[in-house]
Formats: structure tokens, sequence, C-alpha cells
């Protein structure tokens, strides 16, 4: 299936521009949700379910091409990098309509749409603003990024992979994990040791810009316990990087990727949440429209309802992120966002589990699962497992508890 | 909790003004003296309160009320929480309350002045989400008057009141009926609860005769559902103020405490505990200012996530202050130490007008519904 013949519906009544209506709310929701219910194919979901890789891969450009079309893809950018500028109430009715029409997870542009840019706005020079964000936006390049290591996990800042400069050039050697669609990016946000004698680990690190089609750069997919192979190996072999593709200065890597790892917790939840929302009303009325059995069982009652209150008490904490940050982009003084991906990743964790444990056994037979579904693939034991992908990323829960202890609670090292 | 009619207060100054006179007269010294004392009303504070116009926020203008509405209310309560104050404040404007929704003119010119004022605290039938048939009995009486029979059983503060509202069964419908003890000849028994700061108050009735014009009118279910509202914000808001203050007590304790040469607040066990805290205080903190917020603006869905907020802050209150208690080691398990107070608040909290299951059991039926 070709994404773009298979999806793009047979007639498109009208040209589609949110953005032209983004003074009046009310106007600008009817038009993101007409544009939705035009654009988005009502069979997407069984086209793919159990589709294949080369399937998916398009759907997902297409999508990412069509969201482009109407503005809808970068919103959240400033209008100098092309963004439309919009604050917190519009972001709230796109991820809001999104979720209604159940529109497709443009997942694999995760790190293009929010990791790049919480990278490059603040650290990036104007040529690499210019040239990469402009990619995103006008030739939907796939970013993946580069931190983890087989021997570097939660602590990041012990990372081996080298970058000695030469000349020009920045030449690379040493190993990358858990870059999810490595198989298909462009780019790399790749951080490497420049400085292996420096007194602080943290001190020797530098943050590069890699192009996944350098000669010595090989990625291999890594098969996840879901079966599915997001995650990627990236091994680099002499890998030449030229000068101008470093991000700040040399050495200065480490404060800049705690830019990267904030955009995990912020606008991403964001939108996970509003599907969250959805996905819960939608099981409820499911429920009750099919009467099930677990609506007569008092602790599935209240399992359900406790997830939910956890669930509107996720959205309210966004709301305050959100408004925090139309003060304060910089987000230096909170750590609302932190308290988010932990309790988000905790109720996720929860709420697929329970959801396994009303599918009885037919929830562990196996069945196809939706791509591009999020955490709503049809497959429940399929939404537990990838459950782990938000309480082990972006800083394990763990790393990120001890961080709200010493940081916001003033606890001693 | 009755939509506040005017444009309200500063909610910061008030809520430094209560802290400021909560932090001079109802320390854990002086609460602790007071609850060792047995007392069932702090007659000092309770004047100020009244003073200061405390009692008198909800009540409309026109009976000397401030009428101000639940944001206001809310600050109070999660004051009073805070403080893990002995003020028996909520039997008082639940009554105000009930008085605003089903009391007539002339009921409201009564009663509602000497309340606000502070000059009579009152008490209610505890209602919960479980929808319980009142044990109490009404029928007609005499000379025009009602006639009451059975038991008022858990009546919050009950002891330390002038005045109760009491929710009756009339044969098929229920009723609420004012009673005052030192008029109607019935005697209150306090009932000691193991949270001290509070108690519950018990009257029997045998063929006690009152005037017809003290049984309210309107619907007295309605009126039982706009006071369960008012209690599960109340309660929740208790329950915010509490948590975050013996949260706060615990963590100083662990940055000065030292075992093994180091702060115990150094040991990653502990921190991980306290960051879970965190979040859930956070959380739930979000969930009780949204469902006051929503009280006060009037929105149609303002019970269900009051009936959410009480479940989940009480929850919240009751593992914080359990967990304060081992946080806190030996000393936290000691008499004087007042990490007991709110552990003993936190699961009283917990239960008073329904425990959290039956406060769940409401909000999925009342999704249901919605569904």
């Amino acid at each position: 299936m070709s994404g773009q013949t298979a999806t793009s519906p047979s007639t498109t009544p009208r040209r589609f521009d949110p953005l032209a209506r983004k003074d009046d709310l009310d106007a600008f929701r009817a038009e993101v949700r007409a544009w939705l219910e035009a654009v988005v194919p009502a069979d997407w979901h069984a086209r793919m379910t159990g589709a294949t890789e080369a399937d998916y891969v398009a759907f997902q450009r297409w999508w990412f091409a069509e969201m482009g079309k109407v503005g809808l893809a970068t919103p959240h950018w400033p209008r100098d990098w092309g963004g439309a500028d919009i604050g917190i109430r519009h972001q709230v009715i796109i991820f809001e309509e999104i979720a209604r029409a159940q529109a497709p997870n443009p997942d694999m542009f995760v790190i293009s749409l929010y990791h790049l840019p919480a990278t490059l706005f603040g650290n990036g020079s104007k040529a690499q603003r210019d040239r990469y964000l402009t990619g995103v936006q006008e030739r939907g390049e796939v970013w993946c990024q580069g931190f983890s290591e087989p021997g570097s996990g939660s602590d990041l800042a012990s990372l081996r992979t080298r970058a000695e400069r030469k000349g020009d050039v920045y030449v690379i050697n040493g190993q990358k994990v858990w870059s999810s669609y490595g198989a298909f990016a462009d780019y790399c946000l790749l951080l490497a040791r420049t400085d292996p004698t420096a007194p602080k680990k943290q001190a020797g690190i530098s943050y590069f810009i890699l192009d996944m089609k350098t000669p010595g750069v090989t990625v291999r997919p890594i098969r996840q316990a879901t079966g599915q192979a997001e995650f990627c190996e990236i091994f680099l072999d002499n890998v030449e990087i030229p000068v101008s593709d470093l991000i700040g200065e040399e050495n200065g890597g480490w404060a800049i990727a705690q830019s990267t790892l904030s955009a995990e917790r912020g606008l991403i939840i964001f939108e996970l949440s509003e599907r969250m929302a959805r996905t819960l009303d939608a099981d409820l009325a499911e429920a009750k429209r099919t009467g099930a059995d677990w609506l007569k069982d008092d602790e599935a009652r209240r399992a359900f309802t406790r997830a939910y209150s956890d669930m509107v008490a996720l959205r309210l904490m966004i709301r305050t992120l959100m408004q925090e940050i139309e003060t304060d982009p910089h987000m230096g003084s909170t750590s609302m966002p932190t308290y988010i991906k932990v309790h988000f990743s905790e109720l996720l964790r929860r709420y697929t589990e329970f959801r396994v444990k009303l599918g009885g056994l037919s929830g562990q037979l196996r069945a196809p699962i939706v791509l591009g579904g999020g955490h709503q693939t049809g497959n429940v034991m399929h939404d537990f497992l990838l459950s782990y992908a938000w309480t082990i990323s972006g800083g394990a829960n763990e790393i990120l508890k001890t961080m709200i202890a010493e940081r916001a609670l003033g606890l001693p090292r | 909790m009755s939509d506040g009619n005017s444009d309200g207060m500063d909610l910061e100054a008030l809520r430094d003004g209560v802290r400021a006179v909560l932090a001079e007269q109802a320390s854990h010294e002086k609460v602790a003296a007071f609850t060792n004392a047995e007392g069932v009303r702090d007659q000092p504070l309770w004047a100020q309160a009244a003073e200061l116009g405390w009692l008198a926020l909800s009540a409309s203008e026109d009976h000397g009320g401030l009428g101000l509405g639940p944001s206001e209310l809310a600050v109070l309560y999660e004051e009073l929480g805070r403080a893990v104050a002995s003020l028996p404040v909520l039997g008082t404007m639940l009554v105000i309350e009930a008085l605003a929704r089903g009391g007539d003119a002339a009921q409201q010119a009564a009663w509602t002045p000497g309340l606000a004022a502070g000059e009579l605290a009152g008490a209610v039938s505890m209602v919960t989400p479980a929808d319980l048939e009142p044990s109490l009995r009404v029928s007609a009486g005499p000379d025009g008057g009602v006639v009451l029979d059975g038991v008022a059983e858990n009546l919050l503060d009950g002891a330390a009141a002038d005045v109760l509202l009491l929710l009756a069964r009339d044969g098929e419908i229920s009723r609420w009926v004012l009673v005052e003890p030192a008029v109607d000849g019935v005697a209150i028994e306090k009932v000691a609860t193991v949270d001290r700061t509070r108690h519950l108050g018990e009257v029997r009735f045998e063929g006690v005769v009152v005037p017809a014009e003290r049984v309210l009118g309107g619907d007295a279910g309605q009126i039982a559902q706009a006071l369960l509202h008012h209690a599960a914000l109340a309660l929740a808001s208790d329950a915010r103020g509490g948590a975050n203050a013996i949260f706060e007590i615990t963590l100083d304790y662990l940055k000065t405490r030292e075992q093994f040469g180091k702060p115990i607040g150094s040991f990653q066990a502990l921190k991980h505990r306290c960051a879970d805290h965190k979040i859930a205080l956070v959380a739930s903190g979000a969930l009780v200012a949204e469902a006051v917020a929503k009280m006060a603006s009037g929105d149609p869905a303002a019970g269900r996530y009051a009936l959410a907020a009480k479940a989940l802050a009480t929850e919240v209150y009751a593992r914080v202050a359990q967990d304060a208690v081992q946080l806190h080691g030996g000393i936290g398990y000691t008499w004087e130490h007042p990490c007991h107070l709110y552990l003993k608040r936190a699961k009283l909290n917990e239960q008073l007008f329904g425990g959290p299951a039956v406060y769940l059991d409401r909000v999925t039926d009342l999704l249901l519904t919605a569904a």
C-alpha cells in the first residue's frame, strides 16, 4: 500500500485553513474538526492492523504531510522558525480534536517535532535551525536520538562514544542504543565524548547532528518485548561529522541534552493525556453499551474510577504546566514536567494492566495490533508492554524520583 | 456549597490571615493541650473565628454574612486542616447552607444570623453517597407540631452544637428538621473518636415534639446532595492542607535527623517515598482545586468532581500521614509529637460522610450516566 494513493480521500471538498481562524476559538475548533473528518481515513485502524513495516512507514509519512499542509504538524513552533506560535488554548483544541477523531499518532516524527526544536531553539546556530527545522517542515525529515549506550543508561554522563577533532571534522567511534525509528531516520541527535580527561564526566561531552547516510554508520533493529523492532542500535565506525554540525560549544553538550530531555516531559505527554482521556471515556461507553461484566464488579469499577480521577488530575497538571510555560518559556523553575512524566507513566502502567486483567484469557491470545495506534493498539497485552517505554525512557522513573527528592524537595544528596 | 454571589475576596490574603491566627491560636502545643483535656469547643478560638468573620463567610449578606462561596470556604477548610485545628466549623457551615437552600424567610431570619455570628454552633446528620434511610422518624404531632422518634447518630462535632439539623423519615419521604436541644429538652451524648480534634454526637428521641416551623421546606434529597458536596469539598480541602503540612514537617525531619553520620533524607529508599508522596499531593491537590473552581462557577459536573476529590485527597492524606509516622521513627510514635494528630485526623476524614469506596461507587455511577 502506498500511503498517498491508498489513503487520501477521493474527493476533498475544499482547502482547510484552521490557522486562519485562530482568533476565534470556536471557529478554529470547527475547522480542525472539519479537516480531520475530511482527511482521516475512516478505515485506517483496520488497514494498519497487522500492516507491514513498509506500509506503516508510508502511512506515517503521508499523515505527517497532511498535517503539514494545514500547518498543524508544527503549530507549536515559534513563527520565526516556520511555526504558528499558537498558545495553549489552541494547542488544547488541536490535541482534543485529534484525540476525538482518533487520528493516527505521528510516532515516527516524535523526535523531529519535539526533541529537535527543544534542542535547536535555544542552542543551535541560525544555519542549523534554518537547515534542519525547515527539513522537518518541508521534507518530513525523520530524526532519531543517539544518547544511551549499552553501558550508559540511567548514568548517561558515563557515555563512551568518542569524538575526536581532526581538521574540519569530528571522527566518531562507538555504539548507541534504544534509538527509536533509527532505521528510518535521516538524522540523529548525537552525544559523544570530546574530552575524556575532563574532571567531571559531564564536562567532556559534546552534542552533534549526525547525518545517518554518512559512511561508517550501521543501524541494526532490536526486537522488543512487544515483538516489534522500533528501537535500533547504531554502530559508529570512524564516522566523520563536519564541525558545522556541532551544536553549541565543544564540551558543552550535557546542558543542551537536558533541553532535549525536557521535551519528553512537556507537549508529548499533553497529546498523550488527551488521547488517554478519550480512551477512558470510550472504554466506559463501550462497557455501558455492551453491559460488560466488570461493571458489576465493585473492585474493577473502583479501579477504573481511581484511574479516571488520576487521568483528570494529570490533565489539570498539564494545564498548569502550559500556563507556566506561557509565562516562563524556559521553565527553569518548575518541577511540574517531572511530576507529570512519572504520574502519567505510572497511570499508563496501571490502566493498561487493568485492561489486561479485564481481558482474561482472551487478552492473552496473540492478536494483530494497530500500528500508529499509540497506546490503543486494540491488543491489551501490547498496550501494557508498551507502557514500559514511558516508565523507562527519558530518565527511568527511579532516576526522576531521586531528582524530585533532591531538586524539588531539597533532600540532601 | 452555594455559589458565591460576590466578586470574592483576595484568596491569598484570606489564607495568610487565617494561617497567622491559627499559628498563634492553634499551634500544635495548643491543639495538644485542648485535645488532651477532651474539650468539645475551644471557646477562645471559636470566639476569635467568629469575630474575624470566618463563620459568616458563606451566609448571605441579608443575614449577617459575607455572601462568599466555595473558593473562600475551601481556603478556610484547608488552613484548618493544615493546623489540625479543633474548630467545629463544618457543622455550622452546613446548617447555614441547608437554611439557604430549604429554609423560608422566617427560618433564615431566625437562625442564620446567630450561626454566622458564632453565637450558635450547628451540626447535621451525616449524609453519605450511599443513600441510607435515616433511622430518625418524624410524624405529625399535636398543636401543629411534629414528633421525633429514634436515634440521630454520627453528628459531626455534635456535642459542641446548639442547633442540630437532622434528616428524618416521614413515611415515604424525608425531611430536614431543626432541633434546639436546650429548648427541646434532649441531651446530646458525645461519642469520642480516636481523632480528638473532632468528635461525634448522638441524640435519642422518644416522642419529642418540636414546632412545625422547624421543618425545612424544599426537596430534602436535593438539600442532602448539596450538603454532601459541601462536606466532600470541606474534607478534601482539610485533607489537602493536613497532608501538605505533615509532609513538610516530615521533610524537615529527614533533612536534620542524622544516622550513620548523615541526614537520613540522603537515603534513596526514603527519597523515593517522598517523591511518590509529592506527586500524589500535586495530583490530588489539582483535583481538589478544580472541584472547588467548578463548584464556585456552578459547573454541572461540580458534584462529581467534589466526590472524586474527597475520595482521592483523603486517601492521599491517610497515606502520607501513615508514612510520616514511619519516616519519623520512634519520635513519630510518641504522644507529644504531632504526627499522630495528623494520622488520626486523616483516618477519620477518610470515613466522615462515607468512606472512599462509596464515593468511588457514586462517581462511577455518574460517569456511566454521562457515558
